[in-house]
């Protein structure tokens, strides 16, 4: 019953919720991210997140280190976490933990199946796939030649599958069939965990209706931006926008007939949350949109840990860990390059 | 320089101060001027490229890393890169003109692989193909060289690319800068030697 989680919720989801607190009080603070910004190289820092969760992830690389390695080993501090979550939880947690990897599931198939169709190694390949996506059998996706063999030789028996009805063919694959595969699978992954999340109901529903809501509203406008000017056609780029969302289904009708940012802008601010967002921007401008999206996103998710007893905080948590990382690539990518006026451009701070 | 030299070699030895005096007769007033000028302007012209490239390379570089940090390393990295077999998009041309023994360079942008086998004398006066953002072959090469990467890539990513584009531009510049301070520097070097004989 709604709002009466506190009567059991802790039988099998406590002690990881408090694992789960326990590693949001590890993000880096504001103090952290100032101390970081004005690093003049990579091995400070280092030194400096050698005081920090990611410390022993990082203090047996060689110097020169490199923004990647930064970027490897702080991820590996996330799976460490995620698997330790993952084989403490019991149904329905473990399935929806399992729900969060299944994005970078998708980019690791995508990756493959790109680098296989420009005759790039699987082994190198493999070395660049996120390890929160993988599974057993992915090496095996090089040898298929269109999606219907992709299904058949390798992704049926992955949680991927039931992603597949729409976009089975037998086309041989190619760049913009790929394009199309991999926002076909994210939408039917969205909307798929979107049900799950509903099924639970509860806090776990209304908080994570809210941050995928977020999500696919955000997709659908990365999507209409970065199809502006390319061969996708009106019609395909509305059959890559989910079913579900705040835009969904006037605000997506509009946003597959815009040609341009200042289109998209005119239909994003009829809706209150998202004029907050493109206030920010100045016209034909879209550089910023991705912080302002990043921001908003961090907000939403920082909120998810004002209520207990729900499952929004395991995904909160992964997210913002994630976003976490990316701050670091960034500050990583202007110390290296020193450009350190530029370190503000990207960081969004957590806290 | 040729015909001179030709000079030089016929004539016999007892009338190389006839060949000296017929030489001066031949230069124009100021040569020598002309041609350190020519010098200074090829080598301020080359500093100028130089800082401009370093700036311009400075903003790619961070509009790479936008890029990547906006579609994650799993999309934007080299293991993406094409392997197969195909004709290059941009061409360097290097001519080597006889009359004044000056390389030059000329860049030949966004050639699609029809266009590969055609001649290329109407294109070699300049020393770069600016491209025209309208064109809709030089749009669809660019859109090919970035499709590696996938169709639906964020406009920072082919900000990117025009950035590099500027940037190589600019070392084709300084390359033809160069090589036109050198020619300028070797020929006042021979004026010299020549003078001193």
């Amino acid at each position: 019953m709604y709002g009466f989680e506190a009567m059991t919720f802790n039988i099998h989801g406590g002690y990881l919720e408090a694992i789960v607190r326990g590693h949001r009080a590890g993000l880096l603070t504001t103090a952290d991210y100032n101390n970081l910004c004005q690093c003049e190289s990579l091995d400070d820092i280092k030194m400096h997140l050698s005081a920090t969760e990611y410390g022993p992830y990082l203090q047996n690389e060689p110097s020169p280190l490199h923004t990647t390695t930064i970027v490897e080993k702080c991820t590996l501090k996330l799976v460490d976490d995620y698997k330790h979550m993952l084989c403490q939880a019991t149904e329905p947690l473990s399935t929806f933990l399992e729900y969060i990897t299944y994005g970078h599931m998708i980019d690791n198939v995508v990756l493959i199946v790109t680098g296989t169709l420009h005759e790039r190694d699987v082994q190198e390949l493999l070395e660049k796939c996120h390890p929160l996506g993988m599974f057993d059998s992915i090496a095996t996706l090089a040898v298929a030649q269109n999606m219907r063999e992709l299904y058949r030789l390798v992704l049926v028996d992955t949680p991927l599958a039931p992603y597949f009805s729409e976009c089975i063919t037998s086309e041989d694959l190619d760049d913009m069939n790929i394009e199309i595969m991999r926002n076909t699978l994210y939408k039917a992954y969205l909307e798929d965990f979107y049900k799950f999340c509903q099924k639970l109901g509860g806090t776990t529903a209304e908080i994570m209706s809210d941050l995928l809501a977020f999500e696919a509203d955000r997709r659908a406008v990365n999507i209409t931006i970065n199809s502006i000017g390319t061969e996708l056609t009106r019609d395909d780029r509305r059959k890559l926008y989910s079913n579900f969302g705040l835009l969904y289904p006037y605000g997506h009708e509009e946003l597959a007939v815009c040609e341009d940012i200042d289109q998209v802008r005119a239909v994003m601010e009829k809706y209150p949350p998202y004029q907050s967002i493109f206030a920010k921007l100045s016209y034909g401008e879209s550089q910023m949109l991705d912080k302002a999206f990043y921001e908003e996103e961090v907000k939403r998710l920082c909120l998810a840990f004002e209520q207990q007893f729900h499952y929004a905080v395991f995904f909160a948590y992964m997210r913002l860990r994630e976003q976490e990382i990316r701050n670091l690539m960034w500050i990583s990518e202007c110390v290296a390059q020193n450009q350190k006026s530029r370190v503000h451009d990207s960081v969004v701070f957590i806290f | 320089m040729e015909e001179r030299h030709l000079t030089v070699d016929q004539e016999p030895p007892q009338e190389a101060a006839e060949v000296v005096n017929r030489r001066e007769v031949r230069l124009e007033p100021g040569a020598e001027e002309k041609l350190v000028l020519q010098f200074m302007d090829s080598l301020n012209s080359y500093l100028s490229f130089s800082h401009s490239l370093s700036s311009t390379l400075g903003q790619a570089w961070m509009e790479l890393a936008s890029a990547r940090h906006s579609m994650g390393t799993a999309r934007l990295n080299t293991s993406l890169l094409d392997l197969k077999f195909h004709p290059a998009s941009t061409t360097l041309k290097i001519t080597e003109c006889d009359d004044d023994a000056k390389a030059r360079f000329v860049l030949r942008k966004w050639v699609s692989p029809e266009e590969v086998g055609e001649d290329e004398d109407s294109n070699s006066t300049k020393s770069s193909v600016p491209a025209d953002d309208d064109d809709e072959a030089v749009r669809r090469e660019r859109a090919k060289s970035l499709s590696v990467f996938g169709i639906l890539i964020p406009p920072k990513l082919r900000a990117a690319q025009q950035s590099f584009e500027r940037a190589l531009e600019t070392l084709v510049e300084m390359a033809n800068m160069q090589s036109s301070f050198l020619n300028s520097f070797h020929q006042l070097h021979q004026e010299v030697e020549d003078n001193k004989e």
